[in-house]
């Protein structure tokens, strides 16, 4: 994140207002003032974000004991059990599992993504490209279309009995390779991913090189410097700390990664109903009704993504916020 | 739902008009980039076009000719679908249109009444307060749905509107986003100045403050519109009546009916069709608006 | 400062606003005057039509439908439902499988006092999986499932291939079609569809749970599951039988272009097959399932009942409902006619089920031949944790289909036994 170039910006914090001086009324503009404003977020972010979490985590603490064939009201409780739901959700190989294909599909997509959405950025940015217009539009397009609808739509390119690029291998004479085959299947999600996502991080750092003043590159254009090495030596530099940004962020949503997966599972038997963390804390919690060890798997995932998180946050204040504090 | 959650984190800047790059000059033709990024369009566009075209086939035909020509039955489709359980289709898309729209804005004006207080006072707990409400970023959506319904249910609020309408409120990301436009875009200097008029910090925030994070705010509220719009999760747990169905979780419905029915590919082909079609509307529409006023910011300033 | 505050607490106010005005469209609460109202979760197509009839002759007590997602997720939103203690329907569409999760959950009333003299309307089998075995009653049967073999007459005709009555010959039927023409297949080994193979399992004699005393026990790796098993895991490592899952588009085009020219399906087949390729109509014919022994046998795949939730304020008018829906012959035809169901109720099924389905018009004995085979559905327990089952199911089988050997089959009945039993021991049954 970079300083806005602005004049607009200059961004001292504002000592919140003060009027005659008395203690008190100091103490209101400078404490209440900014809390009363912050009250609707806090008290939402308490109701439906921090509450839930609090009540996961208690969750995570429980299970159900049945006594006798557990058939009939009364038959099942909840009761503690200290740490065990823990215990089995890291000692689960599926879990583990899970957890290393999830991190081959992110070292998979996001340089991928990010990659073509680089190179697609500095292009529309590129002098005497035509159409720019309407590749921009295009390839931002699919970023409307919601997962569970992409993941079904590329679900039908990918079955070799319905698709129409089987259809034309076919009449080619070619062997097409078979996507959702367990070898392929990880490739298969990534580019599903890669289809909704690539046109959003494209318009992200094309925002920031269209925020650099051509000054720059005339310099360097008088010093016989090519498109290509302009774009490589000092548009790529100069947009790197949102390149930086987009990676974070596209590296926290692989770990999220499920309803790509879930969508295209009955397609196929590539796919295992805990095939990605949270799919088997979906499945565990939905299809297997236990939901204190799908709060425990829960807490697992959010303990790992706070580490991400403890990074994101430092480097995020450190290059946003640096202007104000 | 992955990639699809990425951060415009240079977005808020403000664009200055680049001098020497107006459309007259675009120097000599680039083929090369200009048909690399015809490829691109063609990959992104090529499943669009095969809904398309899928949605024109009856059902025999979707299963029988895999090509990308075109039948005639999108008005039959399009047809049965309204007739689809007394047009419920059109409901879900109403539905939609509440959750994601009304979702939305509440959602943008919580999210910058919070980061204009973050980004231009100094108060004690400021950045303890901006860390807990960001880690909310990084909580799963599907983490939180199950304690989110106990909760409701406390209140008999599962199968509302509310129960879908009222956790989307809240967006750390949304916060986030508005901290970083209000340092941008709100000089310091002009609240100062409004503040000596005596206006109330409310009043500063709503006509001052608001009206220059605009481009931004139409920024965070396309963003949250998408979000509320891709959260498969939580409606389909919190709701039961079909009348209250998201687009979404309806069409969903269409294709898992059990092993004893028929999946309705036609119908949710065509429904996908029609669902995406105002959501692309409102894209292109509000694209141009916020490429615009960034600029015309830029120009007053 | 006021303003302030108050602006600050619009959340708030907001919040308490919304549930003091009690927007809830939660059903359930007829009050004082007015009819009572109950909500009925579903998910059969068109059951709307046939609530209307009854809404009309009884404006005392209206019934709303409340259209579901099939099966699992129905039953997962019914029961966290009941775990937060409101938010339940008064009515619940329950498949046979889920009701001891359901009574497990203490998600379905105990209705036979209203509904008690209902026993010789159904089956033994059925009725014996809405009682589980005991003086309860927890559903009235609404449909069920005995699975037929559908082939394509044309194909076979054309293969000069004979419908298959023995396993022996449809394995022999299976490689013959494959050789003559490597494109079609007589069926596909489903690894997404436990209802199915527990169907078939059903078939060879398995019966996967079982009570003793205060004891669950557990058998799906036990000789019947296995055989049928091995049996399929062979053809498929044969390559003769299709190992891609059903219900998916590639399978729907294989029903239309005859790729798949075999279907072990249930009785409800003709619905699926005319929404799925309409224009092979007449092209079908239905058969009792191939046979292991000498004894004529099927399994039952799909079927549902009718169950009243714990969480009803009208259990009374709810159970008068439901037996209704699923006894009464104007009902049941309509059940019939608009909803295509199968109906449990054997008197009512003979009456209302006169002609074939329109898809199989050329099959006029259709249900003569689905009521011979009614007759023949093996009795099978379900237990508290069928969805854990199941779910292993989908997992273990479809990494068995996706290897294509034999021994992955049978080492899949074993995961899902260990699974199972996991799971119940886990939540403190005792497992035998």
């Amino acid at each position: 994140m970079t300083i806005p170039r602005s004049r607009t910006a200059a961004a001292t914090p504002v000592p919140a207002r003060r009027r005659s001086g008395g203690g008190a009324s100091s103490f209101r503009s400078r404490v209440l003032t900014p809390y009363a404003m912050l009250a609707p977020g806090i008290v939402l972010f308490l109701a439906f974000m921090a509450a839930p979490i609090v009540y996961a985590v208690y969750l995570s603490f429980q299970k159900t004991q049945v006594t006798g064939l557990g058939l009939g009201s009364g038959a099942r409780k909840q009761v503690f059990v200290g740490f065990e739901n823990y215990v089995a959700a890291l000692a689960d190989p599926e879990f583990a599992a899970s957890i290393g294909r999830v991190l081959l599909y992110g070292l998979v997509l996001v340089p991928a993504m990010l990659g073509l959405a680089l190179l697609f950025a500095l292009l529309l940015d590129a002098r005497g490209t035509r159409a720019a217009g309407f590749s921009r539009v295009a390839i931002f397009l699919p970023y409307a279309v919601p997962a569970v609808i992409s993941s079904l739509l590329w679900g039908f390119l990918y079955l070799p009995g319905v698709s129409p690029f089987y259809f034309v291998f076919d009449a080619l004479g070619w062997d097409a390779p078979e996507i959702l085959s367990s070898d392929l299947v990880l490739f298969g999600i990534a580019n599903i991913a890669l289809w909704g996502g690539v046109g959003f991080n494209m318009i992200v750092m094309y925002t920031s090189l269209k925020a650099v003043p051509t000054e720059i590159y005339e310099a360097a254009k008088l010093d016989g410097a090519s498109e290509v090495d302009i774009a490589l030596r000092i548009k790529v530099p100069i947009i790197a700390p949102s390149i930086v940004m987009t990676s974070l962020f596209s590296l926290i949503a692989t770990l999220q990664v499920f309803a790509e997966p879930t969508t295209l599972r009955p397609l196929s038997n590539s796919l295992s109903t805990s095939w990605t963390p949270l799919m088997k804390v979906y499945r565990d919690a939905f299809t297997r009704d236990d939901i204190y060890s799908a709060a425990a798997t829960s807490v697992v995932i959010a303990l790992a993504t706070l580490l991400l998180s403890f990074l994101f946050l430092r480097i995020v204040q450190k290059r946003a916020f640096g202007q104000e504090d | 739902m992955t990639a699809t959650a990425t951060a415009p984190v240079d977005l808020p800047r403000v664009a200055e008009p680049r001098p020497g790059k107006s459309r007259g000059d675009r120097g000599k033709p680039n083929w090369i980039a200009t048909v690399i990024l015809l490829l691109g369009a063609l990959y992104c566009l090529l499943p669009v076009f095969w809904v398309l075209t899928a949605s024109t086939k009856d059902g025999s035909e979707l299963f029988s000719t895999f090509t990308f020509a075109p039948s005639s039955h999108l008005w039959d489709n399009i047809v049965e679908l309204t007739a689809y359980r007394d047009g419920v289709f059109w409901r879900w898309m109403l539905n939609t249109a509440l959750y994601a729209g009304v979702g939305a804005l509440l959602s943008t004006y919580v999210s910058a009444l919070s980061g204009y207080v973050l980004a231009k006072f100094t108060f004690p707990g400021k950045s303890t307060v901006f860390s807990v409400l960001l880690m909310g970023v990084l909580v799963p959506g599907v983490i939180l749905a199950i304690p989110q319904y106990f909760l409701f249910a406390q209140f008999g609020l599962t199968n509302t509107y509310w129960s879908v309408l009222l956790p989307q409120i809240i967006s750390p990301y949304g916060i986030y986003l508005a901290r970083i436009y209000a340092a941008a875009s709100v000089p310091t200097d002009v609240i100062e100045a409004a503040r000596t008029e005596g206006a109330g910090e409310m009043r500063i925030f709503s006509t001052i403050a608001t009206s220059m994070m605009l481009p931004g705010l139409v920024t965070i509220f396309l963003f949250q519109f998408v979000a509320i719009w891709n959260n498969f999760l939580l409606p389909y747990i919190m709701l039961g009546d079909d009348g209250l169905f998201p687009i979404t979780v309806g069409l969903n419905g269409l294709l898992n009916q059990g092993a004893t029915v028929p999946a309705l590919y036609t119908l949710v082909i065509t429904g996908a069709l029609l669902s995406v079609l105002p959501l692309i509307a409102m894209f292109l529409l509000l694209q141009r608006f916020w490429r615009v006023d960034l600029a015309a910011g830029a120009v007053k300033a | 400062m006021r303003k302030l505050l108050r602006a600050g607490t619009v959340a708030v106010l907001a919040t308490t606003a919304l549930i003091t005005s009690g927007c809830s469209t939660d059903a359930g609460s007829g009050g004082g005057s007015g009819p009572v109202e109950l909500t009925y979760w579903a998910w059969a197509p068109n059951l709307e039509k046939v609530v209307d009839i009854w809404n009309e002759k009884n404006p005392d007590i209206q019934v709303t439908v409340n259209k579901q997602d099939g099966g699992d997720p129905a039953v997962t939103k019914l029961l966290t439902a009941i775990k937060a203690g409101s938010g339940a329907p008064d009515l619940m569409q329950a498949e046979y499988q889920k009701i001891p999760t359901l009574v497990s959950a203490d998600a379905l009333a105990d209705i036979s006092d209203g509904a008690a003299d209902l026993e010789n309307h159904f089956a033994e089998g059925v009725w014996s999986s809405v009682t589980l075995g005991g003086d309860a009653l927890y559903a009235v049967p609404q449909d069920t499932g005995p699975m037929m073999f559908y082939y394509r007459e044309d194909i076979l005709n054309q293969f000069g291939l004979s419908v298959p009555t023995t396993w022996e010959e449809y394995a022999d039927v299976a490689r013959k079609l494959h050789a003559a023409d490597p494109t079609k297949y007589l069926g596909t080994f489903s690894a997404n569809d436990a209802g199915w193979f527990t169907g078939l399992a059903q078939q060879a004699g398995a019966s996967w749970w079982s009570i003793d005393g205060d004891a669950w026990g557990v058998e799906i790796e036990g000789d019947a599951t296995t055989t049928v098993a091995d049996y399929w895991g062979g053809l498929v490592e044969e390559g003769v039988i299709d190992n891609k899952p059903m219900y998916t588009p590639e399978w729907n085009s294989a029903l239309n272009d005859g790729g798949q020219v075999g279907w072990l399906s249930a009785v409800w087949a003709p619905g699926v097959l005319a929404g799925n390729a309409a224009d092979t109509a007449g092209l079908w014919k239905a058969a009792p399932m191939p046979q292991w022994g000498s004894e004529q046998a099927t399994g039952n795949w799909g079927g549902s009942s009718t169950g009243v939730t714990t969480q009803s304020e009208h259990k009374e008018e709810a159970t008068e409902f439901a037996t209704w829906l699923n006894t009464d012959p104007e009902a049941i035809e309509a059940l019939v006619k608009t909803a295509n169901i199968y109906p449990a109720d054997q008197a009512g099924a003979d009456e209302a089920l006169t002609e074939p389905p329109a898809f199989f018009s050329n099959q006029p004995d259709f249900y003569e031949v689905a009521a011979g085979v009614a007759d023949t559905v093996s009795p099978f327990t379900y237990g508290p944790n069928v969805n854990v089952a199941f779910s292993a199911y989908n997992d273990e089988f479809a990494k068995a289909a996706e290897a294509r050997t034999r021994t992955a089959f049978t080492d899949a009945v074993a995961a899902m036994q260990d699974i199972t039993v996991a799971d119940l021991k886990k939540s403190g049954f005792t497992v035998k």
